[in-house]
């Protein structure tokens, strides 16, 4: 299969995972565990992105602002189902970083990493290194939560109690609206 | 700006296969061959693309292999790109028909004769035009064989995944979700293509 085409036709996991860090971080007060590498939060901030499915691609709805709290959102995720690109902010420690996540391949764009103190002409090297290193501490966690994810979602605990939990809470964003 | 000074966005690949073995003699070979050279003014290029400094985006010397930043390869993928503005050429055609025209007492000019003066407009203005620079950074951490590339089109990841492949004879691989999820499965000691029986899940809302 064509990488493109396989893309497309696991865009799903891509919308449901963006969904459920949505619920998540909604449900859980965005507290996501890392394993070894201690826990993060992570938070919706500023835009999402939402279409009806991978066939009908033409509808799109941007919520802007305080989305993660808008029932404006959550109305229209009750109706289209699924998140394409959403803003997020992630925190570790004292670390913040913000960045834009797409459904389709999973790349990160605006991606902005704390300040550093480093300085360009004084000691490039040292910068790099600053800079790279949080790059991979977002990366990594983001992969770990996605490991967490996929795992719950390959197990029989996402038939049995986590998507029914995730159901219940798209629904209530519809009957909120009102 | 780059991912290195400022803020950005980038698209993971995993490189495919292992690095071969003599990488430390042959890298420096192949990037110095496949470094950033500036258009020939002269020419009628319009495309440059080559490695720089992911620091200094006008250093292609790499002094003291700069690249290596253990343990990865750091570089940007400079492109620059020339371009007659439409317009301008339009305008330059029509008075160049026009000379034309007057000093051979014509009417009118051939479809043929026409095309040859809009190219030979076009490589004079060529000439003149002012490359556009964009750099792109390159992070290749050697230990994990991930890539991070600073871009997210389609268009200039194939292109970039090109240049890569030219470079290092390296396949690169996309990231997505489906690939990341396999990996995982890889690692947990489970067969990926658990994932090809997966169904969308959340269609079930009322």
């Amino acid at each position: 299969m064509q990488l493109l085409e396989k893309a497309r036709d696991y865009e799903f996991l891509g919308r449901e995972f963006l969904v459920w860090l949505w619920f998540r971080s909604e449900t859980k007060e965005g507290r996501f565990s890392l394993g070894e590498a201690g826990s993060a939060e992570l938070w919706f901030d500023g835009r999402i992105v939402l279409q009806p499915d991978e066939n009908d691609r033409e509808e799109k709805v941007i919520c802007l602002g305080d989305t993660s709290r808008s029932r404006e959102a959550r109305f229209a995720l009750a109706e289209y189902k699924t998140v394409t690109e959403t803003k997020v902010k992630l925190r570790i420690g004292d670390n913040e970083w913000s960045f834009i996540l797409d459904s389709t391949w999973m790349n990160f764009k605006s991606f902005k990493t704390p300040k550093v103190m480093q300085d360009t002409e004084q000691d490039p090297d040292g910068l790099f290194y600053e800079k790279f290193s949080l790059i991979q501490q977002a990366l990594s966690a983001m992969d770990a939560i996605f490991t967490s994810f996929i795992t719950l979602r390959l197990s029989s605990e996402w038939e049995e109690s986590e998507l029914p939990a995730l159901l219940r809470w798209i629904k209530e964003g519809r009957q909120k609206a009102f | 700006m780059g991912l290195i000074i400022g803020s950005g966005s980038f698209t993971r690949f995993e490189v495919e296969g292992g690095l071969p073995e003599d990488y430390m003699e042959e890298f420096p070979k192949q990037i110095a061959r496949l470094s950033f050279r500036h258009i020939d003014e002269a020419s009628d290029q319009e495309r440059s693309a080559g490695w720089v400094n992911i620091m200094d985006m006008f250093d292609n010397r790499f002094a003291a292999m700069d690249y290596l930043k253990e343990p990865c390869i750091a570089m940007a993928w400079r492109v620059d790109v020339r371009n007659v503005p439409a317009k301008a050429l339009k305008q330059y055609c029509r008075e160049a028909e026009e000379h034309i025209k007057a000093e051979e007492k014509l009417e009118f000019l051939s479809k043929k004769r026409r095309q040859e003066i809009k190219e030979g407009v076009q490589a004079i203005l060529m000439k003149r035009a002012i490359p556009r620079s964009q750099t792109y950074d390159m992070i290749w951490n050697l230990q994990t064989a991930l890539v991070l590339f600073g871009a997210v089109s389609n268009k200039l990841c194939d292109e970039f995944s090109e240049f890569f492949l030219q470079c290092f004879g390296l396949h690169l691989k996309t990231v997505f979700p489906y690939s990341m999820a396999a990996r995982i499965l890889e690692k947990q000691g489970k067969d990926p293509a658990f994932l090809d029986d997966l169904r969308p899940s959340l269609s079930q809302v009322e």
